[in-house]
């Protein structure tokens, strides 16, 4: 399943964000990479249905994301905000199962397929341990995957995460990379993410989208416009890209 | 994990049966108090009588007709009065995310009995209170939601705008005690107070429903209200019409608060203390929340009134036994969330 943006323009106070001809495509992970305030965040809400832009034409597998109900957007693209600061403290469990909400209406509550869903995906992502647990007692790294489980609970084909790595220690930094490099490969999810920091780059994203400003600068894959040149121009700061051990490195 | 998920679905079961038959018991014992002594066994009795259908000597004594239609009425109502406070209260806490919010402080309590005042006062004493009530109720919430809303601390703007809100509704009312005649006067200052002592059949006759009607509701909502407990942003990236199915968890807790208040006048903070216990004994899932603050909410309610029939040679108003428990909790809360404040 892919996402081809024809013409997309978000405007809001006297920012505009404005991107023509993208194609996000399956089995792979695609970083959105740019300096702060470039419009990231803002190209994955408007992905997500969350603002409204003034242009919006995007295709999912040739539907029109405007046109799609809630519940009908809710089945093909999920959203994996950076934090979620519950009011009520939900157990793991009852969190995940959020996911389920598309498929559900109004008036009902989740039934025996719903909660065989957010096992299946509880035991895919080993977190038996934690399932039992409250929200509010998880670490940030382990809150950030049980936020990414109510994403495949919602058994999307593409998801979006917004900076899903930032304030992880180490462990919890590759975990999460390791997580969305075998959604991509193993389950034909499309993963759109916005990165912060660009060293985890070429461990993380098959494609890139760069942006500055509300412009898209270049895209491809990460092989190739991983450079020094362009990382240069899209952050305004002198860098350079070296090998070691096989591995793309950044030294600033 | 699939054993400690079915040992809890027991256990939370017998959470529910307790809440259900928890009010059930009360209600029959509370059939039996008051200044005339009824014996359960007679009470019973009468009861089975009544349900039956059948004309019977039991059903013209004195004792058959306290208990049918002095006490029942009553009795009921102070359970769907305490159901329905809690229910809407441990929803609006939901939906806004904020443990301190309920009916009262958003204004409805106070909009709802000055339409039901309105009405009584100014439109004919057979036409329903409960329209002008819920419709009142209902305005004064859109008040509140409308002035708070885009505000940066939307907390504090919510507690305040609700207390001018409310306000502005008690200046109405006591605009409309200065013009009333003498006799509704009396009737309407004891009414205010939050009593259920007035109850008659005919009063419940248009309450009743619309409560178990926006009751069922809710409680249908009850897993729905979960997700709306989150962000916006979530709850729409999971699917929800988030806008549409808020302002209907906000017309239902409306309309059953002010179908109360529209006959047992202004009863706070019940939906307050009760919603926030039963979290402590069943946690955030209102999918128990909801049915467990029902019966909970309608067992205090019935205590209370028990409490004022048997301990007061006098009819002391509810609604005052309510604010004085119902107050020092709503600071006590205050206090503990003081982080959430700055």
């Amino acid at each position: 399943m892919q996402i081809r943006v024809e013409r997309l323009r978000v405007r809001y106070q006297d920012f505009e964000l404005s991107v023509d001809n993208l194609l996000f495509s399956t089995n792979r992970v695609t970083a959105l990479v740019g300096p702060n305030g470039a419009g990231k965040s803002t190209l994955l809400r408007a992905l997500a249905g969350l603002i409204k832009p003034i242009v919006n034409s995007v295709f999912i597998d040739g539907l029109e994301l405007a046109r799609l109900r809630g519940w009908e957007r809710a089945g093909l693209v999920s959203y994996v905000p950076q934090e979620h600061n519950a009011a009520l403290n939900f157990s793991v469990f009852d969190f995940i199962l959020m996911g389920r909400s598309g498929y559900l209406n109004i008036f009902s509550s989740p039934a025996r397929a719903d909660y065989q869903k957010v096992e299946e995906v509880i035991s895919y992502l080993g977190l038996e341990a934690l399932a039992r647990r409250k929200c509010q007692e998880l670490s940030s790294g382990e809150r950030r995957i049980v936020l990414i489980a109510r994403a495949l609970a919602q058994d999307s084909k593409i998801i979006l995460l917004d900076e899903p790595t930032t304030f992880l220690d180490l462990k919890h930094e590759m975990e999460v990379i390791n997580l969305l490099r075998r959604l991509a490969a193993d389950r034909a999810k499309t993963i759109i993410t916005s990165v912060h920091s660009i060293d985890l780059i070429p461990r993380l994203a098959d494609f890139l989208v760069m942006i500055k400003a509300g412009r898209i600068l270049a895209t491809g894959p990460t092989t190739e416009i991983f450079r020094a040149e362009l990382l240069e121009s899209l952050f305004d700061y002198p860098l350079r890209v070296v090998e070691a051990e096989g591995k793309q490195l950044i030294l600033r | 994990m699939l054993m400690t998920g079915s040992q809890r679905k027991i256990e939370n079961r017998r959470i529910l049966y307790a809440a259900i038959l928890l009010p059930l018991f009360l209600l029959i014992v509370s059939l039996c108090l008051g200044t005339l002594k009824v014996s359960l066994r007679e009470v019973l009795e009468i009861l089975l009588a009544r349900i039956s259908g059948e004309p019977a000597e039991l059903l013209t004594t004195p004792s058959a007709n306290i208990v049918l239609n002095i006490r029942l009425p009553r009795v009921l109502l102070a359970l769907l009065a305490g159901a329905a406070f809690s229910v809407s209260g441990a929803s609006l806490q939901s939906l806004f995310r904020n443990p301190l919010v309920n009916e009262y402080i958003l204004g409805v309590s106070f909009g709802a009995g000055f339409g039901a005042a309105a009405s009584l006062v100014l439109l004919s004493r057979n036409f329903p209170p409960q329209i002008l009530a819920f419709t009142c109720g209902l305005l004064a919430v859109a008040l509140v939601l409308v002035i708070s809303e885009g505000a940066r601390n939307t907390l504090v703007a919510v507690l305040l705008t609700g207390i001018i809100v409310s306000a502005l509704f008690q200046a109405l009312l006591s605009a409309l005690e200065f013009i009333a005649s003498p006799y509704a006067l009396q009737s309407l200052f004891f009414w205010l107070l939050g009593s259920f002592s007035q109850a008659t059949w005919s009063d419940l006759l248009w309450s009743v429903p619309l409560i178990l009607a926006g009751l069922a509701f809710l409680l249908k909502m009850s897993w729905r209200i979960n997700v709306l407990s989150l962000s916006d942003d979530e709850a729409r990236s999971l699917g929800l019409a988030v806008k549409r199915e808020r302002i209907l968890v906000i017309c239902l807790a409306t309309l059953i608060t002010s179908a109360v208040v529209a006959v047992a006048g202004i009863i706070g903070w019940v939906g307050l203390i009760v919603p926030h216990a039963v979290r402590g004994l069943v946690g955030a899932d209102n999918r128990l929340v909801l049915p467990v603050s029902a019966g909970l909410g309608a067992s205090l309610m019935v205590l209370a009134d028990d409490l004022i029939r048997t301990l007061f040679p006098f009819e002391f108003p509810v609604g005052i036994l309510t604010s004085l428990v119902g107050i020092p909790f709503f600071l006590y809360l205050i206090r503990r969330s003081r982080a959430t404040w700055s």
